[in-house]
């Protein structure tokens, strides 16, 4: 994915940052707990198509980001 | 019980959440012939209006540009020429028929580097504050749910200083270019879409939609509200259609 675009993405509801998860295709809102997919390289931005992480992940990669900013 | 958010779809009176299902409906139906019944129902003319949109936008090298609702591409690869390597071009829209339209059209003609495709809905646009210098909505914001809530967004998103262009239909301002326009869309248009896209509901809908979208000073007053400066319209083929900009300031 396009790093200038990915840099000018925000979640549409907080419009807080996004975390790319590459494997998996999706743009990542942990404070909405939302997983954007992305369709043949086209992130698709529309609540409605997102995925609803579970409590369990949300935490989970709440914290895995936080590690990652504290390193 | 609570009573149910209505808005208009067409000449139709829709709950408001069902809006955006009716019109994309309608979207991913006419997409694979939505150039062609372009040129046909405005007899070509649509490419000098969006040529106009462009030398209005005053977009330069290098600049950002956003083509909302850009469906199949029309502004974008206008855009992609003049902003160049340095540049970019978002061309996004809520539908994915329209989008897939678009990107496969542009990428066949060799428009790849600086245009980048998002899904997104235009009352809640998933970028960041100040991002564009360009932002145009051709033909798009008539079929916006919520019109006040997406021009704040588009507000949010331009730049200090970037302009924002509705090209879109509008009232005509001639009593008898008004009558004929009227046959023309409700008898012709609707014949024309059931020839070639086999839908002519679709294009019912097109020409009941343009009836109900705000005139001109409406939607001024309603770029004003949303905190754009400078707000002024220029009407082409006698207010058939109406190119509104704003600056943010």
């Amino acid at each position: 994915m396009d790093k200038q675009l990915l840099s000018m993405l925000v979640c549409p509801l907080c419009k807080g940052k996004l975390k790319y998860e590459k494997d998996a295709q999706e743009l990542l809102c942990t404070f909405d707990g939302l997983a954007f997919p992305l369709r043949d390289g086209v992130p698709v931005m529309l609540e409605g198509e997102a995925r609803r992480m579970s409590e369990e992940e949300k935490l989970e990669k709440a914290q895995k980001a936080a590690k990652e900013q504290a390193e | 019980m609570s009573e149910e958010k209505t808005t208009h779809f067409g000449y139709k009176t829709v709950a408001t959440e069902q809006k955006q299902a009716m019109v994309a409906d309608v979207f991913h139906s006419v997409a694979a012939k939505y150039d062609l019944m372009n040129d046909l129902m405005s007899f070509g003319v649509h490419r000098l209006w969006k040529r106009i949109t462009i030398d209005m936008s005053g977009v330069r090298p290098g600049d950002q540009v956003l083509d909302l609702a850009g469906g199949t591409g029309d502004l974008t690869k206008k855009f992609a020429r003049i902003v160049g390597p340095q540049g970019k071009v978002v061309l996004a829209d809520i539908n994915s028929s329209m989008l897939n339209v678009g990107r496969d059209r542009l990428t066949d003609q060799g428009y790849v580097g600086n245009i980048e495709y998002v899904q997104a809905n235009a009352e809640c646009l998933p970028f960041e504050d100040n991002s564009f210098d360009v932002i145009t909505i051709a033909f798009g914001l008539r079929n916006v749910t919520d019109k006040d809530a997406a021009l704040r967004s588009m507000t949010r998103v331009l730049k200090p200083g970037g302009r924002l262009l509705v090209l879109e239909f509008s009232k005509p301002t001639n009593p008898l270019m008004s009558k004929a326009y009227d046959l023309y869309s409700f008898t012709a248009l609707p014949f024309m879409g059931k020839l070639v896209t086999n839908d002519s509901e679709s294009y019912k809908y097109l020409a009941e939609s343009i009836r109900m979208h705000p005139d001109q000073e409406t939607l001024k007053s309603m770029m004003e509200n949303a905190g754009l400066v400078r707000c002024s319209f220029h009407n082409m083929t006698s207010g058939v259609v109406a190119l509104h900009r704003g600056i943010k300031p």
